[in-house]
């Protein structure tokens, strides 16, 4: 289990020491809605909500609470 | 309990806060987003026939380039049936009217009010929100807390974000020497949550979220995610409606453990292919918990432009999970039937059990942003989603009635809209 945080530090430390990789002029694409993670956040909410409350597992998309609907 | 009351005051306060700054907003590029989602979802295992109707409404209002403040509400109405009693395949050959869905129709509403604003200076941002759910038989109230800053000219991004859940779920008063074998199934919500209702009560649940986020873009048209979640959680977490038959003439409410841990770690990718117009996006998720279910998921998404305003997406995503370590169909002991319990906990819920599923869907997005002129005269930006999945779950070892579930369909339809003012 230990390994899991020390993982996750080694990434970032790589993340921290990595060169810039896209210049300001070049994140045009980047910012295209097509790119965004999570673009349409209501709606993928929405589906999450729906398929975690049907299965075993979580995890990835938010930690927001509120109930389950379910029964 | 004086935690929950300050809780849903913060909550309220936000709520406020957000309707006098929608309305003392000045004019600006976009001040106001309203955002409003419909979400239908329909399954037909067998008899049960659940149905769940999820409206949605959320306004934010930017009053500067600092701050943004949200409020919302959603819903779920549900209606259905479900499986009072679970029997397994062994003892449902001898006793074939054991496994029962129960007759009375599940008719549910969960009503959720949320709040929070989030604080930006340079490339840092804080965000706090709360929010308050009731539903017949759960309630729930929860604060959440974000941080998220920006590195080397925005290629990085970090983000921490933390939950707690303040949860109660209503239960039948029980004997209180009963051993967990001897306990009985909640009837009916009827009751819950009525101080005068003498025969029922209510558990907490402590939830705890945390989720830690590493974004990263690599080249100018491929960046990709990386995700940790962990949540803990203590309390009861059985469906007090459901029994679990033990052996012959002895059935028990379900009883599981009062915590587990989860942890959950995700890999996504997006990558924008010029020449077609159009982005694939990746996703991997592995996740293991203290209940010994482990799980993953694949998911693939294709979403292409069409005309720059009109974008059409298809996906899918395949997910197998293994069973927790107390699963059973059967807790009578196998074939024949032999006494009960087999183990210390016992469970009815399939979602529980051994199973994979997977959802195939198709996306249409219009979305245009007024240059010049308004959007038919007063929306800066506007946005329609369409969405429609289906699903399949193949349960490995899960009965119902004594039969295989091979092929449990679940369709689900989901609208959403969005104006900037």
């Amino acid at each position: 289990m230990r390994t899991i945080p020390i993982s996750l530090l080694l990434l970032a430390s790589l993340a921290a020491t990595g060169c810039v990789t896209v210049r300001p002029q070049e994140r045009a694409v980047l910012a295209d809605p097509v790119m965004v993670f999570e673009g349409d956040p209501v709606i993928a909410a929405q589906l999450h909500h729906a398929i975690d409350n049907r299965e075993g597992s979580f995890g990835g998309s938010g930690v927001t609470g509120g109930g389950c609907g379910c029964n | 309990m004086q935690l929950i009351h300050r809780a849903v005051r913060a909550i309220g306060v936000i709520l406020v806060a957000a309707a006098v700054l929608v309305v003392a907003a000045p004019a600006r590029a976009q001040a106001v987003q309203f955002d409003t989602t419909h979400g239908l979802y329909y399954e037909a295992p067998l008899r049960t026939h659940m149905f769940v109707y999820t409206p949605s409404a959320t306004l934010t209002a930017n009053p500067s380039d600092w701050l943004s403040v949200n409020a919302g509400w959603e819903a779920d109405v549900v209606s259905g049936a479900s499986v009072a009693t679970k029997a397994g395949r062994a003892y449902q050959a001898t006793q074939p009217s054991a496994d029962v869905i129960s007759t009375a129709s599940v008719h549910d509403f969960r009503n959720v009010g949320r709040g929070g604003f989030t604080v930006k200076k340079d490339n840092t941002s804080f965000g706090a929100g709360g929010l308050y759910s009731t539903e017949n038989d759960y309630r729930s109230v929860s604060f959440n807390v974000m941080a998220r800053t920006e590195l080397y000219e925005h290629n990085t991004q970090l983000e921490l974000d933390y939950a707690h859940n303040f949860d109660d779920v209503c239960d039948l008063v029980q004997d209180p020497n009963a051993l967990p074998a001897g306990r009985l199934a909640l009837p009916s919500s009827q009751g819950c949550f009525n101080p005068s209702d003498k025969t029922r009560t209510q558990h907490d649940i402590a939830i705890d979220n945390l989720q830690g986020t590493w974004s990263q873009a690599l080249t100018p048209v491929f960046q990709m995610q990386g995700i940790y979640t962990l949540q803990i959680v203590n309390g009861f977490q059985s469906d007090p409606y459901r029994s679990v038959q033990l052996g012959a003439g002895l059935k028990a409410q379900e009883y599981t453990p009062q915590n587990r841990y989860r942890h959950s770690l995700a890999v996504r990718g997006n990558y924008f292919m010029r020449g077609l117009k159009a982005a694939l996006r990746v996703g991997l998720r592995g996740y293991w918990d203290t209940w010994n279910i482990t799980s993953g998921t694949v998911e693939l998404e294709f979403e292409k432009y069409l005309t720059s305003a009109f974008r059409l997406g298809v996906n899918g995503r395949l997910y197998k999970q293994t069973g927790a370590i107390f699963w059973s169909d059967d807790y009578t002991g196998g074939a024949p039937p032999q006494l009960g319990p087999k183990g210390q906990y016992f469970t009815g819920d399939r979602e529980l059990s051994p199973f994979f599923s997977f959802m195939v869907g198709v996306k249409a997005t219009y979305a245009v942003a007024a240059a010049e002129k308004k959007v038919l005269g007063f929306m800066t930006d506007t946005k329609l989603v369409v969405a429609a999945n289906f699903m399949q779950f193949n349960y490995d070892e899960y009965t119902l009635g004594g039969q295989s579930l091979g092929d449990v369909r679940a369709y689900l339809l989901n609208l959403g809209f969005s104006a900037g003012f």
